[in-house]
């Protein structure tokens, strides 16, 4: 047994260098992710109870200043300085975001924490994200600890891997992060963040065509047909669908414009609907923004005021596991990949605006369809993905072949046992973003209009101001049983 | 054994010292590179750089000899994509040409809080009207300085390449002139090792 000994030493130990906080070792993630997305779903009783946030009813705001009112509103004398506020699935969150995964423990708190109405924390979170992909684009090309993840890798699962925030991940931090700042009334703040996504969309766009090359470079090196998984992942194929590339995000994009053409910069303004228009050709929406855009730069602006509804359609699908038992002389082994389902991907739905007359202002369009990005990013991880597969499997059937013959029946069975629970498919991604990310406009007079946003999750009713030449966007995210709305200070002006 | 006890005791105070993190007072002037964000190099070389173009452009020169003009600072726009704070940019060039006795300035930042004051003095009954500041006596500003602040990011493969251009401006209010402008060019490469911990 002295040989089982001196292997677990050495698991232990790479598990060490590797940080080995990765949650998700033998916890599949999205069960850890559903106790958060459940937390979204309920009212959250700890938050401050805006008139921003509604559930189905009346609710009318003008801006985020009302928070900050709640938040500082004196506490009741002889009641403790609360630390209830803070629910036992965040502050498990918080814990979470300290270990080597926690770069999308850090992204699941932001936008946890953003939606339950908790700016700071949602900042905090997100920076701390940001932070994560600086040190991870920073970081020596050869690392010991993600040697020692490898190897640790090798004899367990994909999971032991640090989670790498894929960019269509990354584009979308930095967009809520926009938003954060947007709410907080911040515009210098905004601009800067809405500056990094693009710039993040452009590093993305340059470094695709290398990576992906070299992956396929590898897997012939190793001497890996990737094309005999292909029918595999037939539902991979048909959830990422019609998107051309993983992290191309028009939601973002439109976002920014919005912004841009808000604040009189007319040119970025058109740079990022023409990109927009570039991943969604057909799309009228944006033909008319472009059009409306290059006649303000001629110095023909549209009289009235902007408003954007900004929807966030429930939560993007997770990762299935697609396991495929492999008999052999040896025992049974299991190869166990990640893979989307198209049965588990939602349908778009769209949110409509009507006036108070019941009349319909606009119907939201779909921006970015996160499911599809996801399975596209995971389809370009693949081939790297199978070469560890392949070498893992290898790396078991050896193991198992020296159990066999050396340490008896038990040894044999445990062995097989191990190999059989250890091999579990990554399935860690960002769960919390939307399954669909969509936007609209509509021109209204200025003053005080009241609205009724109508999903098939719920409607809502919202008093929005409208200035002249101004921008209001409403911020919807419909999550299972509850409709989250907040409308964001108007943007108006030269920045 | 004692030899061998001290060897231990060497080995462990070698290791513990190791752990042990350490606070330091540095040179607040050195040279920063611990990333390519913007940092407090940047800031000096930009501030060091305006100054002292500015005091020594011949138009500028002429018009400080027998006069302190009074300037305004407007923001300096951040078009960068970093949260940068450019007023403490301007505040260091703000103090620098304060100190140089050659310009005055006037704090548009600090307006309402002068007004609270004047308000104060006048009306609560309280101050002394002998000794009251008095409405309408301040000082228009004769000069605003104003800029824009840019950077171009590239990032590709291991290395990262950053851009910046910090643009500053003086403008007679008057007369619309910009009596003084300049630049201040900063590039900062990153390469990755190729081995880390």
């Amino acid at each position: 047994m002295d040989w089982i000994r001196k292997g677990c030493l050495a698991l232990a130990c790479m598990a060490m260098l590797s940080g080995c906080a990765s949650s998700s070792l033998f916890v599949s993630y999205p069960s850890q992710a559903a106790k958060w997305k459940a937390e979204l779903s309920h009212v959250p009783a700890t938050a401050p109870s805006v008139p921003t946030e509604s559930q189905g009813g009346q609710s009318s705001a003008h801006n985020d200043e009302t928070v900050e009112q709640a938040d500082a509103s004196p506490k009741p004398a002889g009641l403790a300085p609360a630390p209830s506020r803070v629910s036992p699935v965040i502050s498990k969150l918080e814990a979470a975001t300290g270990g080597a995964d926690g770069v999308l423990y850090l992204q699941e708190l932001g936008r946890v924490s953003q939606l339950q109405g908790q700016r700071e924390a949602s900042r905090n979170a997100f920076a701390g994200a940001v932070a994560a992909y600086d040190a991870e684009d920073n970081s020596a090309r050869i690392q010991v600890s993600s040697l020692a993840a490898t190897g640790t890798a090798m004899l367990t699962n994909d999971n032991a891997r640090p989670y790498i925030a894929p960019d269509y991940e990354r584009i979308f931090t930095r967009a809520y992060q926009a938003l954060n700042y947007w709410a907080a009334g911040d515009t210098t703040g905004t601009a800067v963040e809405l500056r990094a996504a693009a710039l993040e969309q452009r590093v993305a766009a340059n470094k695709r065509e290398k990576e992906i090359a070299k992956a396929a470079e590898d897997a012939e090196e190793n001497n890996v047909d990737v094309s005999q998984f292909d029918g595999y992942f037939e539902g991979l194929d048909a959830v990422a669908g019609g998107v051309k590339s993983s992290f191309q995000n028009a939601w973002t994009f439109y976002l920014s414009a919005l912004f841009w053409e808000a604040h009189r910069e007319y040119n970025d303004a058109l740079v990022d609907y023409k990109k927009a228009l570039e991943i969604h050709p057909d799309s009228t929406l944006l033909k008319e923004d472009v059009e409306r855009v290059s006649n303000a730069m001629k110095g023909k602006p549209v009289d009235g005021g902007m408003v954007a509804v900004i929807y966030e359609q429930s939560f993007v699908q997770a990762r299935a596991e697609f396991s495929l038992p492999i008999p052999t002389v040896h025992g049974i082994f299991s190869v166990a990949f990640p893979t989307y389902a198209l049965e588990d991907k939602p349908r778009p739905d769209s949110l409509r605006v009507l006036d108070t007359a019941m009349q319909p202002l606009a119907e939201t369009e779909v921006m970015a369809d996160v499911g599809a990005l996801a399975a596209k990013d995971l389809k370009e991880r693949m081939p790297g993905m199978l070469v560890r597969q392949t070498l893992r499997a290898t790396a078991k059937y050896n193991l198992q072949k020296e159990a066999n013959d050396n340490y008896g029946a038990f040894g044999a069975f445990a062995t097989q046992i191990y190999n059989l629970v250890s091999e579990q498919a990554d399935r860690r991604s960002w769960l919390t973003l939307p399954a669909y990310a969509q936007a609209t406009r509509f021109t209204l007079p200025q003053g005080e209009h009241t609205l009724l946003l109508s999903t098939p999750q719920g409607d809502a009713t919202l008093t929005v101001p409208v200035v002249n030449r101004g921008l209001t966007v409403i911020h919807v995210a419909a999550v299972p049983g509850r409709l989250i709305t907040r409308v964001l200070p108007v943007q108006e002006g030269p920045l | 054994m004692q030899r061998l006890l001290t060897i231990m005791m060497l080995g462990a105070a070698l290791v513990l010292s190791g752990c042990a993190s350490k606070v330091d007072y540095g040179d607040a002037q050195g040279r920063e590179t611990v990333n390519t964000d913007f940092g407090s190099t940047d800031l000096q070389m930009i501030a060091a750089k305006m100054v002292d173009d500015m005091l020594v452009f011949p138009p500028i020169v002429q018009l400080t000899q027998s006069r302190r003009p009074v300037v305004f600072v407007d923001s300096i726009k951040n078009k960068t994509t970093e949260h940068v704070d450019t007023e403490s940019i301007t505040d260091t060039i703000q103090s620098k040409l304060l100190n140089s006795g050659k310009f005055r300035f006037v704090d548009m930042t600090k307006v309402e809080s002068v007004r609270q004051q004047l308000d104060y003095q006048s009306e609560s009954g309280l101050v002394d009207p002998n000794t009251a500041a008095q409405m309408g006596r301040q000082i228009g500003a004769e000069f605003m300085m104003y800029g824009n602040f840019s950077s171009i990011v590239k990032r590709e493969g291991s290395t990262k390449d950053v851009y910046y251009k910090f643009t500053l401006k003086l403008m007679n209010i008057q007369t619309g002139i910009i009596e003084w402008a300049n630049e201040k060019e900063i590039r900062k490469t990153k390469t990755k090792s190729l081995f880390g911990l």
